[in-house]
């Protein structure tokens, strides 16, 4: 999908008007930014954002997350583990030490699989 | 009189606080613009001039009263209130919020187009020389299984490496300037967010301020709209005058918020409401400059 983010109150305005307009092609609306479809015309609509208004229009390329083939299973074990701990006011790095949980360096290092 | 206005249209030259140029129909717009203007040519050359006292904020809302206008009436009237030195408990917020505007320091944006640019070529110059590798590795296998000779081909296939690898590191300096200018783009788009913030604190804070400065003219201005000259028509959506003065035809509001507000610079007036310009400038209590209404 397009992420289009926008920095000034013009821009914003623009977004939401393209929004309103372009309903079909909008898949998440946020105060100043959109999710938009992967296709050509919604690509058109956050360029011409962008040609009207420069830099004050970020567009990525955003894609779906799926847990299960971009991450290790120990990954998704550890944030479900660390969600249901008992002391709440355990950080993440000591409840991981001494564990087989990944320890936070070691994740922070490791890019997500394509 | 200290504030008298002086409106000189070619060789002809009037004086006063009531000056009717009706009959030598300059256009309205022009003549408003010269009241505006301080840094405007007033020497015998030029074909119009005005001199008249500073115009303040107030005189873009109501210096030219037309029947073509339109009139954002609220704002205007906040610009009269203030004209009167009435102040908003947000003032001090508003300044505060405004230095905090000029502060902000947007820092360039690197070129990340052309870093874009750059990437997407090198990325298919890979793909290309890597299936140019790919067939020529296919077709010296085959002629070798057919016992034939390879020589040149394993030459193209030497030079082709060499350009793949070539390519290879032309985009890995690609992906590593595009990412430098998506770091430092992260800076600019920082400084625009906050001064979007900034933006939008401001515009709540003048919104606060125009309601408040409304509501302190509020009485004065109905009373305007009620005394107001000629026929006071409602707007288009039909209610009636005296129900709410703010749904009036915007000649009689504009008149109505010349009135309330404290004008130095003159009054253009391109309508027929008044007897005289005379009329008109004691009603509003400002100076005049009546146009015809067609010009």
């Amino acid at each position: 999908m397009l992420l289009v983010v926008t920095y000034s109150r013009a821009a914003r305005g623009t977004l939401r008007n393209v929004c309103r307009t372009h309903e079909g092609s909008v898949v998440r609306r946020f105060g100043r930014a959109a999710l938009l479809a992967e296709t050509e015309f919604a690509a058109f609509q956050a360029l011409r954002l962008r040609e009207k208004h420069g830099e004050d229009v970020q567009i990525e390329r955003t894609r779906p997350f799926n847990e299960f083939e971009t991450v290790d299973a120990e990954v998704r074990e550890a944030a479900r583990a660390y969600e249901n701990r008992e002391r709440s006011s355990v950080p993440y790095s000591s409840f991981a030490a001494g564990t087989d949980f990944p320890d936070p360096e070691r994740l922070r290092e490791r890019d997500l699989s394509r | 009189m200290s504030d008298a206005v002086t409106v000189r249209v070619g060789d002809e030259r009037r004086r006063g606080h009531a000056v009717d140029c009706s009959d030598l129909s300059p256009a309205a717009d022009r003549v408003v613009a010269a009241v505006r203007d301080e840094t405007a040519d007033r020497s015998d050359s030029a074909p119009l001039s005005v001199t008249c006292p500073t115009a303040g904020p107030v005189h873009d809302h109501v210096g030219l009263v037309s029947p073509s206008m339109t009139l954002r009436t609220r704002t205007a009237l906040a610009a009269a209130a203030r004209s009167r030195g009435v102040g908003t408990p947000v003032d001090d917020g508003l300044a505060a919020a405004r230095a905090a505007l000029a502060d902000v320091q947007v820092p360039a944006t690197p070129d990340l187009e052309r870093a874009r640019r750059r990437l997407a070529g090198t990325e298919s110059a890979v793909d290309e020389c890597r299936e140019r590798v790919a067939t020529l590795r296919g077709r010296i296998q085959a002629r070798r299984e057919d016992g034939r000779e390879t020589t040149g081909l394993e030459g193209e296939l030497t030079e082709a490496t060499a350009e793949l690898s070539e390519h290879e590191t032309e985009r890995a300096a690609a992906r590593e300037a595009l990412s430098m200018a998506r770091r430092e783009a992260r800076a600019s788009r920082d400084a625009r967010e906050r001064r979007r913030r900034l933006e939008d604190r401001l515009a709540n804070l003048k919104r606060t301020a125009r309601d408040h400065l409304v509501e302190a003219v509020r009485d004065r201005y109905a009373a305007a709209v009620t005394a107001a000259p000629g026929e006071a028509r409602p707007a288009d959506d039909g209610s009636p005058a005296d129900a709410d003065p703010f749904a009036v035809d915007d000649v009689t509001a504009a008149l109505a918020v010349a009135r309330v507000a404290d004008v130095r610079a003159p009054v253009v007036l391109a309508c027929d409401r008044f007897a005289d310009p005379a009329a008109a400038a004691a009603w509003l209590d400002a100076p005049v400059i009546r146009v015809s209404p067609s010009a």
